[in-house]
């Protein structure tokens, strides 16, 4: 789950993968829990608009 | 499979597992009248975890509890009315920085003077007991560089009176025929743990619910200030570590989130039918963490913590939450 600089990006996309679940579980759960939260909001409020 | 597929197959089990408890919950409490899922949520956590342990694979999911209790407390900003908070805070924050402060002193000067407790174990208990449960001992361990063993200590102890005080105060709760805003204030400011303050809350009635969480994250935000106080007072290696750098460390940084959808939610920009949406994906949230909550209780644990740090934090207990009681009555 650690990204690595050699990696070149796979076909799958892997590695841009890698960064996203590093940088997410590298941030404090506060954040996260307001990440998530702010995100289910903002989805109903999209969500509303259609 | 991408990393993100694979990251999160290793949380499959034991989400499974908490989805598992927390519909089970739902079915039983939908099927008994009078009783709360969020507390049948407890128990089956409770049943399982000491029953059966969790499995080694399901350990990683299971872990994923306090995230989703946060993210609930996040959501539940769509549930309060400000107007209503606005009227009663500064009587509520005024009761939970008094408690916060007298319930430090009183329980270092119960621990030391009553029970012979040393530093660091008495202020971890101390810190423990008065502002947010687990979180606070290992924070206020973090800054007094307490020994693991100590912070074990402390934080068994807090466990063992998680446990106690999420059937006690309910109950009494009950017997004292508080309202709902009483009940939550009342757990708000004398309970330890977010978690069990919340499940308590939720126990008595939804209205409590609001209010004993409202309460639990004003104590929470104190932290930082708290764990200032004593890197300053202990003189320890912390000291040199810049105070306002340690208060946004230590600050709970969800609580910004529930202001914020408190905010969005109060100006009408959300329609009845979302904020209703919202309200349910809050409760699925408090279900899964309470499960957690309720795996994470170990009767085994609780047996091996000493009589000295029981005792201190009993008569702390005891002597807070009859006062906060008497406060809660007078002023609510």
């Amino acid at each position: 789950m650690v990204s690595n600089g050699d990696e070149g990006a796979g076909a799958d996309g892997s590695t841009v993968d890698d960064g996203i679940v590093d940088r997410w579980t590298a941030l404090d759960r506060g954040w996260q829990a307001l990440a998530l939260g702010l995100g289910i909001v903002a989805a109903h409020l999209v969500g509303q608009a259609l | 499979m991408t990393g993100v597929a694979e990251a999160l197959r290793a949380y499959l089990p034991g989400l499974a597992l908490l989805a598992g408890g927390a519909l089970a919950a739902t079915l039983v409490a939908g099927a008994v009248p009078g009783v709360q899922p969020l507390v049948v949520a407890v128990a089956i956590g409770v049943g399982v975890g000491n029953a059966v342990g969790i499995p080694e694979i399901a350990e990683p999911g299971v872990g994923v509890d306090k995230l989703f209790l946060e993210t609930g407390i996040v959501l539940l900003g769509a549930a309060v009315a400000v107007e209503e908070y606005l009227a009663a805070g500064p009587t509520v924050l005024g009761l939970v920085v008094a408690f916060v402060a007298g319930g430090l002193l009183f329980a270092e000067v119960v621990a030391r003077g009553l029970f012979r407790i040393g530093s660091p174990t008495s202020s971890l208990l101390a810190a423990g007991a008065s502002v947010c449960g687990v979180s606070a001992v290992v924070a206020i361990g973090r800054v007094l560089d307490a020994r693991g063993a100590a912070i074990t200590f402390a934080a068994a102890t807090v466990l063992l009176f998680d446990a106690v005080t999420l059937v006690a105060f309910p109950l009494a709760g009950e017997w004292l025929g508080l309202t709902g805003r009483q009940f939550g204030v009342w757990a708000g400011v004398s309970m330890f743990s977010t978690g069990p303050v919340a499940a308590a809350g939720f126990a008595h009635s939804p209205e409590a619910g609001q209010w004993a969480t409202v309460t639990k994250l004003a104590r929470n935000s104190l932290l930082g200030g708290v764990a200032v106080a004593y890197s300053l007072a202990y003189t320890a290696r912390s000291a040199a570590e810049p105070g306002v750098r340690r208060l946004w460390a230590e600050f709970p940084k969800f609580l910004l989130g529930f202001l914020i959808v408190a905010t969005v939610a109060n100006s009408g920009l959300l329609s009845p039918a979302a904020l209703a949406s919202i309200g349910r994906v809050s409760d699925a949230l408090f279900a899964l963490a309470f499960v957690g909550l309720g795996l994470s209780i170990r009767v085994d644990d609780m047996r091996a913590v000493g009589a000295a740090p029981v005792g201190a934090v009993l008569v702390h207990l005891l002597v807070v939450s009859a006062v906060a009681l008497a406060a809660v009555r007078w002023f609510l």
